[in-house]
């Protein structure tokens, strides 16, 4: 089943009256469910851009071409209320940056807790869960500890328990890694992909490392605002009816 | 906690707002508060002329009462709806007049039960006991508690008023107007007290016991008091100030709408100040959280969610400002009134209703603060607000 599925995606940024910069030329994507993806690409090729798209986070550009469509789950989602998009973030998918974004005055069971909150699950039930999540990437130790006391390894583990806590359907990591040394990198990757084989969460990552890209279920490869090649293996040639002689 | 932790996180700053509210709180409760005193002696004032008619010469409030004749007294009860005419005497307890804040003290003078059950505003005794038909020809005193204070009276000793002793009879009830500063003695004893302060000359010139500085006239029931004072007006002729409750609300009413206006000034100084503080403090607070901002509307904060959070934080800066105003203010007044208390001198009366009012104004006075930044924060991109620096 294929559960992101968009068609027609564009966006360009106005960055004054006169100049525009167009970061997606028009994408197709089909993400399938408890897939492992990674997207690739040049630095500037619209990989962000996509996963912002993918993410909810901004809506596709409506104009200037054919009608763009962003179905979640077979459900259109490409023109819903800032609202709707809010609250499908909050339940269905889960967000993992580059620079980790936790909130600094927070501790990390409080970071984690706010995306219980924001999905409606409030008080014990979200501590609990909370709890569970940072067990899960192994640092109940420090649930009481701030950004600011973790190493940066352990921060990004804070923010994967913060995004696969509400057990979202999606998550969506744009460099996961960018930011760790191989070792650090190896060990989120490694947290990534045993929740997508134990608990079957569709994964879109975002890397420039070939290594994380190796070790995904497919690549995309992105360049210059459009998908090159979406790492699917080539459809297999439709045979031609054979025409074999009849044995006399 | 988390609030407090957020407040704590840009300590200067939030000192600096919650003490520009604080001090406009604070403010707000001494001057309400003086106020409230101002209107209680108002409102005892009011309350004490109604349903009757008090005539002088030259007025009280103005300064420069002059005596009149006790035949004046007569001339009046004659006069058609009064159903009686009573003289008494007052004067400043102090011989040299000398100016003092709020309602001097004062002694007054009348014949005990001469209003002959006609009066309306009753004093409770305290200790001791009214005057009554035997003190008339005494040296005898009933006190206001105020004034009781200041001179450290107390039942059955004595207490020298202007240059005579008395025995004090009686202490009154508390009753946050006028009377609390008064010493009450019988008519006799007032008119010795007044002839005796009067230049040598013109004492040959007086009887005692002819001269009185005020009639209090009760009129029949049924009788207007504007319609009695008509006909006393055609009566005495114009060197008569003859005062209703309706002419005394008139003129302490104007006294009552300044002190209100300067209250309202007051409130509306701080609520600027304090308000355009708040909005700085909060919209500097919402640029340095952009990124957090951003974070949180990414990972499913809705838009009310970010605005509810800011509004009530700006709200608890104007709670703990006022919490903090209203203390100082407490402090201030319960001080001055302490120090005021010797002299007679209690300025200040502070109500609940100022003290709640006072804070409930600096909560919500935060909390519209609050709106211009909110709505500011829950209006950016989350994803340029994740990008922000
Ligand atoms: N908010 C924005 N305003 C203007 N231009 C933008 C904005 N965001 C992205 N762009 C531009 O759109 C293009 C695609 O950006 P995008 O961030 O999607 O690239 P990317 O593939 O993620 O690059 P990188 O690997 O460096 O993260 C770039 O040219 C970028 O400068
Ligand atoms: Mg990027």
């Amino acid at each position: 089943m294929t559960i992101l599925e968009g068609r027609n995606l564009r966006k360009t940024y106005r960055l004054s009256k006169r100049s525009t910069v167009a970061a997606l030329k028009g994408v197709d994507i089909d993400i399938e469910n408890g897939e492992m993806v990674a997207i690739m690409g040049p630095s500037g090729s619209g990989k962000s851009t996509l996963m912002h798209i993918l993410g909810m986070l901004h809506a596709p550009d409506p104009n200037h071409g054919p009608a763009p469509e962003l179905r979640l789950g077979g459900e259109d989602v490409a023109a819903l209320s800032d609202t709707a998009r809010t609250r499908i973030r909050a339940r269905r998918m889960g967000f993992v940056f580059q620079d980790f974004n936790l909130v600094p005055t927070l501790t990390a069971i409080e970071n984690v807790a706010l995306a219980c909150d924001y999905a409606g699950v409030k008080g014990k039930a979200a501590r609990a869960a909370a709890l569970e999540a940072l067990g899960l990437v192994g640092l109940a130790d420090r649930a009481g500890h701030k950004p600011s006391e973790l190493s940066g390894g352990e921060q990004q583990r804070v923010a994967i328990a913060r995004a696969l806590v509400n057990k979202p359907e999606i998550i969506l990591a744009d460099e996961p890694t960018g930011n760790l040394d191989s070792e650090r990198s190896a060990e989120v990757l490694a947290l990534l992909r045993q929740f997508n084989r134990e608990h079957g969460q569709t994964v879109v990552l975002v890397t420039h490392d070939a290594e994380v890209g190796a070790a995904c279920d497919r690549i995309v490869r992105m360049r210059d605002g459009r998908i090159r090649d979406d790492g699917r293996r080539p459809a297999e040639p439709v045979m031609a009816p054979q025409l074999t002689p009849v044995p006399a | 906690m988390r609030l407090v932790r957020d407040l704590g996180r840009r300590k200067l700053r939030s000192t600096l707002t919650i003490t520009g509210i604080a001090i406009g709180i604070m403010a707000l409760v001494v001057f309400g508060s003086m106020a409230n005193k101002m209107n209680a002696l108002i409102g005892g004032g009011s309350k004490y002329y109604q349903g009757k008619i008090v005539v002088s010469v030259g007025s009280m409030y103005t300064g420069g009462v002059q005596p009149m004749a006790l035949s004046d007294v007569e001339k009046i009860q004659k006069v058609a709806g009064v159903a009686v005419a009573t003289p008494s005497v007052s004067m400043m307890l102090s011989t040299t007049g000398g100016a003092s804040m709020g309602v001097p003290d004062m002694i007054t003078g009348s014949i005990p039960n001469g209003d002959k059950g006609l009066e309306t505003f009753k004093i409770d005794i305290a200790q001791g006991r009214e005057l009554n038909d035997g003190d008339a020809n005494s040296k005898v005193t009933v006190l206001g508690s105020d004034l009781a204070r200041e001179l450290n009276a107390s039942v059955g000793g004595t207490v020298t008023l202007r240059d005579q002793k008395f025995t004090v009879v009686g202490i009154w009830a508390p009753t946050l107007t006028a009377p609390d500063k008064s010493a009450y003695v019988p008519l006799a004893a007032a008119q010795d007290l007044l002839v005796g302060s009067l230049p040598p000359l013109m004492q040959s010139k007086v009887t005692a016991s002819e001269i009185v500085t005020e009639v209090t006239v009760y009129p029949v029931a049924g009788v207007s008091p504007e319609t009695l004072k008509t006909r006393l007006e055609a009566l005495l002729g114009k060197d008569y100030t003859i005062m209703t409750g309706k002419d005394f609300d008139a003129m302490l009413g104007s006294f009552s709408a300044i002190f209100t206006m300067v209250l309202t000034g007051i409130a509306l100084l701080s609520l600027l100040v304090g308000g355009l503080s708040t909005i700085n403090t909060m919209a500097m607070s919402v640029a340095e959280r952009t990124r957090e901002i951003g974070i949180k509307r990414a990972i499913g904060a809705s838009r009310w969610r970010i605005r509810r959070e800011i509004v009530v934080e700006s709200a608890a800066i104007g709670l703990i400002a006022g919490l903090i105003g209203l203390a100082i203010g407490a402090a201030m007044t319960f001080l001055f009134n302490d120090l005021g208390r010797p002299s007679g001198n209690v300025l200040f009366d502070l109500t609940l209703g100022t003290a709640v009012t006072a804070i409930v104004f600096s909560t919500v006075l935060g909390a519209i603060a609050g709106f211009v930044p909110a709505w500011h924060a829950s209006g950016m991109d989350p994803v340029s607000a994740l990008r922000y620096e």
